[in-house]
């Protein structure tokens, strides 16, 4: 049975109100953190390595106060894709491959496919390792106005203004972008609407035919595309329209300031980077 | 008068809940109940964030429900699992607000024939329901078919779309808010016509618009939802003569109407409430001559 909600789901880029400490820590202090986990990330390829970073997203996501159902249910459409990545990691790394931390066994094998402990350790931490990255930039959509996002970019740009670096520029359209996320999944939703209604099938067809579904893009894909098109005239427009000129000389009426706490967060976060890298070789598995 | 007295559309007690479980959730139907027979014309009216969208939309199965209450389509059960929805789509069509935002073809005749398509009819009769689909919205077939769809009028492109819907053949065709967004003269030609589906074709009509004088001259019953609840539900005429009950939801009585009342606590009565500038006409000659 077709189901048009799903496309709301999109977590990445909504705002959640609340006032949670995640909530409440600067937005530039939450930037920094965000940044510093995904360095780890990208470091870490151990099972324990992961297990720890993943236990500090969690408790990330728990103490946001954002439902954590409601945060794995953004992923459900990417669900499919996942998988065949997944699947095609288990059986095709073969011997490429070998186990972080253990001897190479090999459970079982048929012509060019086969299962390792390797592979097997690849998948998890394959999939530990994007849950993290998802958590945290969920997290950070979340809990932060795009206006806060916005000025939290600026002002750690700042300083490379000096290099002709347009800071403004640069977070003005990060902020659009995300801005633009949920509409187009409005907008979306309504286009499927539209074209189901005359006839249109996105249900049928399962998950995997993907010929099927290719085609029936094209029914989306421009009718998203005119309708993107358009917005992006009428803000040309209004932006025009309320003497907008750039960033330089413009002033704020909120001023954010770092306090102690998000010195002490940020301090332990590095520390803590600098160990989990440095002892990156020594864990077990 | 009830159409031809055949059921076409029911709805009972229906109730529905957009991203349940999620901190977005929102209760938008709370006991929506309304029934249609069959060459009806019914409207809908209510405030902005009524549901009336939500109900409309769950008459073709785009929301199916999975909560209290039954939606019941040409002797169907919507809640039926097994049902097959590409027929009841293709009975029921929806067109919606800004339905223009739905082209994709190149084409103007491609993209109205997108539906006769996709239900696997041979060229011949496809070419024929283009054909009257075209000229029921007022466009002209040999002189539309082959001109770009991007290269239209907002106007020429909302009929092209409204004919892909009429191409199907529906025996319902609901609007909601279709008409609003072009000009005076092109609304009162587009809504004629669509009056004219119901009166030479039998189509049932389902009318959603916030523009009284519109839905007054249009239906012949209404639904007046208000949060999520079905509050008023009578005859166009008897609807509008409580203006006092439709301005507690929000809402409004077409300005001849507002005038008929105003004159009537002014111990100037007319005959029955006026709908449309030529009732009114009528009746004060009638007035003014006795
Ligand atoms: N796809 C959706 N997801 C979540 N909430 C929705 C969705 N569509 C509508 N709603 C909410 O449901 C309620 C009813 O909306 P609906 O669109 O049915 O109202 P409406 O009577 O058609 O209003 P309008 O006259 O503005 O079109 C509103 O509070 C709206 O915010
Ligand atoms: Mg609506």
């Amino acid at each position: 049975m077709e189901d048009f909600e799903f496309l709301r789901n999109v977590t990445i880029g909504q705002y959640f109100q609340g006032d949670s400490i995640v909530h409440r820590i600067d937005p530039r202090t939450k930037i920094t953190i965000v940044m510093i986990l995904a360095v780890i990330n990208s470091f870490i390829l151990s099972f324990t390595g992961n297990a720890i970073l993943l236990a500090i997203c969690t408790a990330f996501v728990l103490a946001s106060g954002i439902s954590f159902k409601f945060m794995l249910s953004g992923l459900t459409p990417a669900l499919p894709i996942i998988a065949i990545f997944a699947l095609m990691q288990l059986f095709f790394y073969g011997d490429a491959y070998s186990p972080y931390g253990m001897e190479l066994v090999v459970f079982w094998r048929w012509g060019i496919m086969s299962v390792t402990n390797g592979s097997i350790q690849l998948v998890i931490v394959t999939l530990m390792r994007f849950l993290e990255i998802y958590f945290l930039v969920s997290l950070l959509t979340a809990t932060t106005t795009t206006t806060d996002l916005a000025y939290a970019i600026e002002s750690m740009l700042e300083p490379f203004q000096r290099f002709r670096v347009p800071a403004y520029e640069i977070s003005l359209i990060g902020t659009i972008a995300l801005r633009f996320v949920p509409i187009f999944a409005e907008q979306l939703e309504i286009i499927m609407k539209a074209q189901a209604s005359r006839g249109a099938d996105f249900g049928g067809g399962g998950m995997f035919r993907f010929v099927k579904r290719t085609r029936q893009m094209a029914t989306l894909i421009v009718p998203l595309f005119v309708d993107a098109f358009r917005r992006a005239e009428d803000l040309i427009l209004a932006m025009e329209a309320r003497c907008y000129t750039g960033g330089e000389g413009r002033t704020k009426i909120i001023r954010f300031r770092m306090e102690r706490t998000d010195h002490i967060i940020i301090a332990a976060t590095l520390i803590l980077a600098v160990m989990m890298i440095s002892f990156r070789n020594h864990f077990p598995v | 008068m009830k159409g031809n007295g055949r059921r076409i559309v029911e709805v009972n007690d229906l109730h529905h809940t957009y991203l349940r479980g999620s901190p977005l959730e929102v209760t938008a139907l709370k006991g929506v109940t309304m029934e249609v027979y069959e060459g009806e014309v019914v409207g809908i009216i209510g405030r902005t964030g009524a549901g009336k969208s939500t109900v409309v939309q769950h008459l073709n199965g785009l929301i199916r429900n999975r909560e209290p209450g039954k939606v019941i389509i040409d002797g169907q059960d919507m809640s039926d699992t097994s049902l097959d929805i590409t027929t009841i789509r293709q009975k029921v069509g929806l067109i919606f607000q800004r339905p223009e935002e739905q082209l994709f073809e190149r084409l103007v005749g491609d993209d109205i024939a997108f539906g006769p398509k996709k239900l696997g009819m041979p060229r011949e009769e496809r070419r024929e329901r283009v054909r009257w689909a075209m000229e029921m919205v007022g466009l002209d077939f040999d002189r539309f078919k082959n001109r770009f769809t991007f290269s239209l009028s907002g106007g020429e492109m909302r009929k092209t779309a409204i004919a892909g819907v009429l191409a199907l053949r529906p025996k319902v065709l609901i609007l909601d808010e279709s008409t609003t967004g072009i000009d005076p003269r092109g609304r009162r030609d587009l809504l004629s016509r669509i009056k004219g589906l119901n009166r030479e074709h039998g189509i049932t009509l389902i009318c959603v618009s916030p523009n009284m004088e519109e839905v007054a001259s249009m239906v012949d019953r209404i639904y007046v939802i208000d949060d999520g609840r079905t509050v008023m539900n009578d005859t166009t005429r008897e609807i509008f003569a409580r203006p006092e009950e439709l301005r507690r939801y929000g809402l409004g009585v077409p300005q001849v109407s507002a005038v008929a009342s105003r004159l009537a606590e002014k111990g100037l009565a007319m005959p029955r409430t006026p709908l449309t500038v030529a009732e009114a006409e009528e009746d004060i000659w009638r007035i003014l001559s006795s």
